[in-house]
């Protein structure tokens, strides 16, 4: 019953130990964070893919699948299925209405989606996406006081649900990083700036300063080029992902428009060798429009793996009727040729490395145990030293080897329990907040932050000066080093005028993701305990080999 | 006879060199007696004091050192543990308190150490009790609380004397205990040590000091690392 008394006098009388508690701490906070951070990062690309694709991704690029509001309607029919919805994906230029000199536009080289609102909105939660729309209470109670979208004239929701301008010209829906002038602010909202005053404009607020010019070139069935369709669009809105590359290059636009401009709507098919009554070309049938994408949303509870398999039968259900249908001038593409894929699956190219490298961090930031082991070590081998008179009185009343090498390996376990919880603690408080130590670190630091490190490295250098006069060093290095460090803390905070760290254009994201998990929050605990008595084993197993005779012999 | 060494043989290491420090000494104490040992420095009569109370073992070559008729040679671990936490209770020169431990838990430990969980909930209470009584025999019953930092010298060797006590021993093994105090105070834990032998208690005492070895019934005499 001895060995807890002492373990727990022993870690709280003395400094020694609090400075293990810090290593184990530091340690354990620091393999939480960077794993959070990897965490997040790879879970906000997971959701943002899902976000972004649905969760089964039926495609067949360029030339696309005819027929498909069948196929969409024998997949909505699924029971698998909560939604489904067609998609004319390709890329092209577009050409902005600003640019340099007189009436110049500039070009950007864009992903272009066309797309139905109501569906895609129903498969991906398009609504929630788009940014300038009239904010709900649970949003207003979020935003800034001076976040623009409070104010009536630019909450455009119901176009974007729409493609089009109020006077009913089609539309586009723009990625919200496409426009340079839309700057993001530090609580996260956007604002048209105007590039010559930097201050907040409505005049180059997206939907209403004017219009796009889309430039598409259909590809043939064989691979070659058409001419180049170009047409003139409506800004509607301006949609927010979160994912970086998605917000700087796609494009949204009435899938009707996008079919016609790349030859994939609804066409005759005439005769090459035949005359109509009209003189013209006979009419002996009809294309169907095409879409080179479904979307596919699961129901609550279903796989996406089970979607996909069940999207597989429905499309081969679909091929053979389409293909067994004689009056059909156009038959379904073979199942080979048509991508049906998870959007995990999609994404694995991407998701893969991140997940990849966050468990190569993990193990690289595992060494960080050994150091804490190592840390444990050398404070318990000078803790050891210094107990070695203690060692000897407890061997001298009865207490075992066992006895003692427990005492110290509960020590190492109280400092261990002590440190990790504390670095679980210190985790937490960095990672909830990481966005808001980003923001500060982008700002000049506030005049009460500077006033509080110029107090403390005054009343450091009158410790100093203090220390001198009664002839002490070790005062004088104590807080000659605190001084050192608190003015070079002011000078810092002085001289601070803000940086980035976390650039999205470089990681993909706009916040820094992070996601506390219990699983790593817990693994790590666990490791920083471990390592703590793996530390303090050895000092431990010297102690209890401690001769009692000698360690008594002298004072 | 309640503990006895037969030609014992102590030596010590030191680097390549071995330094005989008992030769082939003997004693015999018998129960209820007060023994001092005397010498000078370097005489061997803390290494006798040591091997007595099981603290250190005797050369291979030595003969046995026997309490209550047992051969502490024969003694394993657990049985040696016992032996120096229960039979025997050690008082030293420098008292030898943990400094982070109140008096009342100082005078407890060898009660704490020889205790299981078990044990220690039901007799919690019990041995606080006695820990304290015995502090306040010691005349330190307003000291309970303090640490041994706090402490004149003759109190920390009176928080000795009752850690030495606190689990009833049946010999008292003290080496010097006057050694590192002023006459007055030394006289006053010479009188506790009385007090304790009038009740019985066995008392192994050593000392270079001849008034203080005068206090005990009988004195041996230790040189060149025999007792004469």
């Amino acid at each position: 019953m001895y060995a807890p008394l002492l373990a727990n006098r022993y870690l709280t009388s003395r400094v020694i130990p609090f400075i293990a508690v810090a290593a184990v701490a530091l340690c354990v906070a620091l393999v939480i964070i960077v794993v959070s951070v990897m965490s997040g990062f790879l879970e906000m690309v997971r959701s943002t893919g899902r976000t972004m694709t649905g969760d089964v991704v039926v495609s067949r690029s360029i030339t696309g699948i005819p027929f498909y509001p069948e196929l969409v309607a024998e997949i909505e029919a699924l029971p698998e299925t909560a939604a489904a919805t067609p998609v004319v994906e390709t890329f092209g230029l577009l050409q902005m209405p600003y640019g340099s000199g007189e009436g110049g536009r500039d070009i950007e080289m864009v992903e272009v989606w066309g797309i139905d609102p109501e569906s895609f909105d129903r498969a991906t939660g398009f609504a929630r996406q788009v940014y300038w729309r009239a904010p709900d209470a649970a949003a207003l109670a979020e935003m800034a006081a001076d976040d623009p979208r409070r104010d009536e004239f630019y909450q455009r929701g119901a176009n974007a649900m729409s493609l089009r301008s109020p006077a009913g010209q089609p539309g586009v829906v723009l990625g919200i990083e496409i426009s340079p002038f839309n700057r993001r602010s530090r609580d996260g909202s956007y604002r048209a700036i105007d590039p010559r005053t930097d201050a907040h404009s409505p005049l180059y607020f997206m939907p209403e300063s004017g219009d796009v010019i889309l430039t598409l070139v259909p590809v043939t069935e064989k691979g070659s080029l058409s001419g180049e369709k170009k047409r003139k669009l409506a800004i509607v809105n301006e949609f927010q992902s979160g994912l970086y590359q998605i917000d700087a290059n796609r494009v949204l636009m009435p899938i009707a428009d996008a079919q016609a401009m790349l030859q994939l709507d609804e066409a005759p098919i005439v005769s090459r060798t035949e005359l109509g009554p009209d003189g013209r070309p006979l009419r002996i049938g009809t294309a169907p429009a095409r879409a080179t994408t479904i979307l596919v949303r699961a129901k609550p509870g279903t796989t996406p793996e089970a979607l996909r398999d069940a999207v597989q039968r429905a499309y081969g259900s679909f091929e053979r009727r389409v293909r067994g249908d004689a009056t059909r001038s156009t038959t379904a593409p073979e199942a080979r040729s048509v991508s049906i894929a998870t959007w995990e699956e999609r994404l694995a190219d991407f998701i893969g490395p991140v997940e990849k490298e966050r468990e190569l961090m993990r193990i690289l930031f595992s060494i960080v145990y050994v150091v804490c082991a190592g840390l444990v070590l050398a404070i318990f081998w000078a803790i050891v030293q210094e107990k070695t008179r203690d060692i000897g009185i407890l061997r001298a009343v009865g207490a075992s080897r066992i006895g003692i090498l427990w005492i110290f390996l509960r020590y190492g376990l109280l400092i261990g329990v002590v440190g990790s919880f504390c670095g679980v603690a210190i985790a937490w408080g960095v990672v909830s907040r990481i966005n808001d130590i980003h923001a500060a670190l982008g700002v000049p630091a506030p005049w009460w932050a500077q006033a509080l490190a110029a107090a403390a490295a005054l009343a450091s250098i009158a410790l100093v000066v203090r220390g001198a006069r009664r002839e002490s060093a070790l005062q004088t290095v104590l807080w000659g080093f605190l001084s050192i460090g608190s003015m070079g803390v002011t000078a810092a905070l002085i001289l601070h005028r803000g940086f980035l760290i976390w650039d999205p254009s470089v990681y993909y994201f706009s916040e820094i993701p992070s996601r506390l998990d219990v699983w790593t929050a817990g693994t790590t605990m666990l490791g920083g305990i471990v390592f703590s008595v793996i530390g303090a084993s050895i000092p431990a197993a010297r102690a209890a080999d401690t001769d009692p005779v000698q360690s008594l012999r002298y004072e | 006879m309640l503990l006895q060494a037969e030609h014992v043989k102590k030596t010590y290491r030191l680097g390549r060199v071995s330094v005989p420090v008992l030769r082939d000494a003997s004693i015999s104490i018998r129960e209820g007696e007060w023994v001092a040992i005397v010498g000078s420095s370097g005489s061997g009569k803390s290494t006798l004091l040591h091997l007595l109370g099981g603290l250190d073992r005797v050369d291979r070559d030595s003969g046995p050192v026997r309490f209550d008729g047992a051969d502490l040679r024969a003694f394993g671990a657990a049985r040696e543990n016992r032996y120096r936490n229960r039979d025997v209770g050690f008082v030293f020169q420098f008292y030898h308190l943990l400094p982070e431990l109140t008096v009342l838990e100082n005078a407890m430990i060898p009660a704490l150490v020889g205790l299981s969980r078990m044990r220690w909930m039901s007799d919690r209470a019990a041995l606080r009790t006695r820990a304290a009584e015995l502090l306040e025999t010691c005349g330190l019953s307003h000291r309970l609380g303090h640490r041994p930092a706090e402490l004149s010298g003759g109190e920390r060797q009176r928080v000795a004397i009752a850690r030495a006590l606190i689990n009833r021993p049946r010999v008292l093994l003290a080496d010097e205990p006057t050694g590192n105090l002023d006459i007055h105070t030394g006289s006053g834990i010479l009188d506790l040590l009385a007090e304790r032998h009038a009740e019985g208690l066995t008392t192994v005492m050593v000392t270079h000091d001849a008034s203080v070895a005068a206090r005990a019934q009988r004195q041996v005499r230790i040189a060149d690392g025999q007792v004469h």
